[in-house]
């Protein structure tokens, strides 16, 4: 990889003045570890008392944690190939689902708290 | 995946449907911002699994308190994960119509809820003595 290469065309000038999607892919690859480990400690927790529970967990969450991940990694692609940011950038359906996984690890965290 | 083609695409329409595409720097800022939020969410959530987990490690019968300022903090938690995209799209769209950001009315609450929340976690330490 040289310092160049923002996606697989060396040939191109630096894309990204500024780091601005490489900064934004890092965020989102920030949060979706956050998700993961979070997700990972409540289901571990839970496994105390309902271990069939928590597995189903493990099984649900972890290709979602591997999903956003990959989402964010195909999105800074797609974004970075655009010439000089002057293209549309992606849209805000990546963005709705993770608040909503958020929504759902919280509502997950009281139902624990409330039944220990 | 590039050009005009992708204004109809792209969703939400309430957003995407009016004004015009701003500075990307603007926007991948405002995902950031996004992401930002939803952490300190996460953040709120996994304080309140951990103060619950240790009150139900270490009292018998558990404490009630804690189990209510741990609920108050995974609510919190939930509240700003569920507010951060309306906001994070109220802000795209006044970035395309150029028009003022929204307010950062969860600033406040979340500001004035970590201090009441750690006035009453100082108040459990002192009085209750979890």
């Amino acid at each position: 990889m040289s310092e160049h290469d923002t996606g697989g065309d060396g040939a191109r000038a630096p894309v990204d003045p500024g780091l601005q999607i490489e900064r934004t892919t890092l965020a989102w690859l920030r949060t979706g570890l956050s998700f993961a480990v979070g997700s990972l400690v409540l289901t571990r927790l839970i496994a105390h008392t309902r271990p069939l529970v928590a597995l189903g967990c493990v099984l649900a969450l972890l290709p979602v944690a591997v999903l956003v991940g990959v989402l964010a990694v195909r999105r800074y692609r797609a974004d970075s190939a655009l010439p000089q940011h002057r293209q549309p950038l992606t849209g805000g359906a990546l963005p709705a689902g993770v608040a909503l996984l958020a929504v759902l690890v919280g509502a997950v965290g009281m139902v624990y708290t409330v039944l220990l | 995946m590039a050009g005009s083609s992708n204004e109809t695409r792209r969703w939400p329409k309430r957003v995407y449907g009016q004004g015009d595409e701003p500075d990307a720097r603007f926007s991948l800022a405002n995902e950031r911002t996004f992401l930002a939020w939803l952490r300190t969410a996460m953040a709120l959530m996994a304080a309140g699994v951990g103060i619950e987990t240790v009150n139900a490690a270490t009292s018998r019968p558990q404490n009630p308190l804690v189990t209510w300022l741990a609920l108050l903090l995974l609510a919190g938690g939930v509240l700003i994960s569920a507010t951060s995209f309306t906001r994070w799209a109220a802000t795209e769209r006044a970035l395309r119509t150029g028009r003022p950001l929204p307010a950062p009315r969860m600033g406040a609450v979340l500001g004035y809820g970590l201090a009441a929340a750690g006035v009453g976690i100082a108040v459990l330490l002192v009085v209750v003595g979890i």
